[in-house]
């Protein structure tokens, strides 16, 4: 293993850690607020599909992002209309809503298999910075998503934590009814923290037709949003813990394409199984714990709320 | 400006699912045409197509029944859970690992006589799918970890562990280096009934029977009922409810499990990385539909089993294959919506009500 490879491993697990972060932070968004969302896979395609085809047709990568975000953000409305307006079971449209963008991307996709991007988003120039040795390459020389990530990630967790709006939403997912006397609109809350979840998702989509893998493919997405569901569970949710784990299992997306270069005879499809395995384990330990203290679960993630069941 | 609202019905509407279901099937065949219209196609000559190749001759019915039966176990183990108000999200690993339980059995025992071969497959199908239950199923009786999220991530692992199988100690040396798994022994495939249809099908309906049979009628099955209806009642009744939850979730592991075992035998010739193939999933759905009884996931099954096999027949049309996939979706979410509106009413702000009442959901 030289240095060269080194570099490029980690700059690798800085950027699919990224990509990961920015879906996993939506997922957080709207189960703070109670909504959980298994439609992530799909909403990454419909990101990643849109910010192609905007990219081939408006040929200018931010237009591009835009139309991703605003893809994701429509596509998870819907499940926002039937869990959160309706009530509906939020493990069943979840996963609809996963079999809902994944065929809608390929569907919206089939003219644009294989064809050049029109639009990238190159990496960011730091001046001196980007040629320092070992950090250069690693964090100052990534994509403007890998930076995009950073900043939602500290206004995420800033909105949470300081604002009244965070802490509204907050509430939303941990007792509706309290939310719900203290004047505030669940249903409003929760509708627009699964959109802006989508928004998220979106671009952690275009990420990968814009910068990542530019071009479109059916099953672009590979499960990661799968992997950006179990890193909120991961990161208990909170947004710096996620993205500690956005880099770690980042970091495992990357060695399984280099394992071979490195001489290291281990599995890389085994390795792929730790990012799910290691979620199992925090699971348990979070579990075996919070017999002592609460859990970091929103209370009142997965339930309906309604006014006249209160 | 009067705001609509949601009202709960004091018993649903008589015959709502169905209906819901059908309404579902009408918004999907209508946003169904739209997409074909605006893809250059002529929507009566596909949808005739799907209707043929589906149920239009028993050889479509045949096709269309062996995709109705490893969707009709996966729902009934997503609806043997749900009855306890346990979600089950695991079925497509569950399939999997019994898939790759049945393999392994076909590989030691490749000169066994056919009938022992099939039921020694079938039998650790139903052990492999029930063993990746386990954990989850400890996590939940004993930590309370939610079951949602551990099943779901075993899906994850289950899968990657056949691809790994395939692709390292179990990858046959005769594939000239490509990961396939070795073809099972001739004597392992499940008789056929009729054309192409195998006895899967009445291996999936029998565990069905029994198993709406023992939720509805035995003493098991009602505490199951009522510690899935209310935990609390459930405790004052004495009911262990973590061995219940152990026992149920297992089950439930186990009759996907199964699922992968029958498709295994039935109609793939080996293990291969797709053999789950989604249903574990779609049998999430499928027991939604049927509301999580086990006595409505047959018929819901072979509805959604004729409009995939619909699906698939018209990418010979040059329907690209996303378009079934679009439908299934819409299907879905009719199916969801019009589900809600047969427990709700809508009400008009300012229009009487009765009192609210506590609904634990």
């Amino acid at each position: 293993m030289n240095e060269a490879s080194l570099i490029g491993l980690l700059v690798a697990t800085v950027s699919f850690g990224a990509l990961l972060y920015l879906a996993a932070l939506g997922e957080l968004l709207a189960e703070k607020a109670g909504v959980l969302n298994l439609g992530v896979e799909g909403m990454m395609a419909i990101g990643a599909v849109t910010a192609f085809i905007a990219g081939v047709e408006l040929e200018n990568p931010w237009a591009a992002l835009v139309v991703a975000m605003i893809s994701g953000a429509a596509l998870a409305s819907v499940h926002g209309f039937f869990t959160v307006a309706l009530g509906a079971e939020q493990v069943v449209s979840g996963l609809s809503l996963t079999i809902l963008g994944i065929g809608l991307a390929a569907y919206l996709g089939k003219d644009y298999v294989g064809l050049p991007p029109g639009a990238k988003l190159e990496p960011v120039q730091w001046g001196g910075l980007s040629d320092l040795p070992w950090v250069g390459p690693i964090f100052f020389n990534q994509a403007p998503l890998v930076y995009l990530a950073l900043v939602m990630g500290v206004a995420v967790s800033l909105v949470l934590s300081n604002t009244r709006l965070g802490l509204a939403l907050r509430a939303a997912g941990e007792s509706a009814s309290s939310t719900d006397s203290a004047g505030h609109s669940v249903l409003g809350l929760r509708l627009s923290a699964v959109a802006a979840g989508g928004a998220l998702a979106g671009a952690s989509g275009a990420y990968l037709t814009l910068s990542l893998t530019p071009q479109w493919a059916e099953g672009l997405t590979a499960g990661r949003g799968w992997i950006a569901v179990a890193l909120v569970i991961f990161g208990a949710w909170r947004p710096g813990r996620v993205a500690w784990g956005a880099l770690l299992f980042g970091g495992t997306l990357a060695l399984k394409t280099r394992l071979q270069t490195f001489g290291v005879d281990f599995s890389p499809i085994i390795l792929s199984m730790l990012p799910y395995l290691l979620t199992l384990a925090i699971l348990l330990a979070i579990s075996v714990r919070s017999r002592k203290r609460p859990s970091p679960s929103p209370t009142a993630l997965g339930l309906a709320y309604r006014r006249e069941e209160r | 400006m009067k705001r609509p609202r949601l009202h709960l019905r004091e018993a649903p509407l008589p015959g709502g699912q169905p209906l819901a279901f059908a309404i579902g099937l009408t918004i999907a065949l209508f946003v169904g045409t739209l997409l074909l219209l605006g893809a250059g196609h002529d929507p009566v000559r596909i949808y005739s197509r799907m209707f043929e190749a589906s149920l239009g001759s028993p050889d479509a019915w045949a096709v269309t029944l062996n995709r109705a039966v490893p969707l009709g176990l996966a729902g009934l183990a997503v609806a043997v859970a749900g009855s306890m108000g346990l979600w089950n999200i695991g079925a497509e690993g569950q399939i999997m690992a019994g898939a790759i339980a049945a393999s392994w059995v076909a590989r030691i025992g490749g000169d066994w006589p056919g009938l022992v071969l099939i039921v020694a497959m079938l039998l650790a199908a139903l052990g492999g799918g029930g063993l990746l239950a386990v954990g989850p199923a400890i996590a939940r009786a004993r930590l309370g970890v939610n079951e949602i999220i551990t099943t779901l991530m075993l899906n994850e692992v289950a899968i990657r562990l056949a691809q790994w199988l395939i692709h390292g100690p179990w990858k046959d040396p005769g594939a000239h280096n490509f990961p396939l798994a070795p073809m099972l022994p001739d004597q392992a495939r499940l008789p056929t009934l009729f054309s192409r249809a195998h006895c899967g099908l009445l291996i999936a309906v029998a565990v069905i029977v029994i198993s709406s049979l023992a939720v509805r009628y035995t003493a098991w099955g009602y505490e199951l009922r009522i510690a899935g209806s209310s935990e609390a009642t459930a405790r004052y009744s004495g009911i262990s409810l973590s061995r219940k939850i152990l026992t149920v979730l297992v089950i439930s592991g186990g009759i996907a499990g199964l699922a992968g075992g029958v498709e295994l035998t039935g109609t793939a010739d080996r293990l291969t990385e797709s053999i789950s193939n989604g249903f574990g999933f779609a049998g999430i759905i499928v027991a939604a539909l049927a509301l999580m009884r086990p006595s409505g996931v047959a018929v819901v099954a072979l509805l959604f089993g004729a409009v995939q096999i619909g699906g698939q027949s018209i990418q010979t049309l040059g329907v690209s294959s996303s378009v079934s996939t679009i439908l299934q979706a819409f299907v879905l979410f009719g199916a969801i919506g019009a589900g809600v509106f047969s427990r709700y009413r809508i009400l008009l702000d300012g229009e009487a009500r009765a009192v609210p009442e506590e609904v634990n959901q």
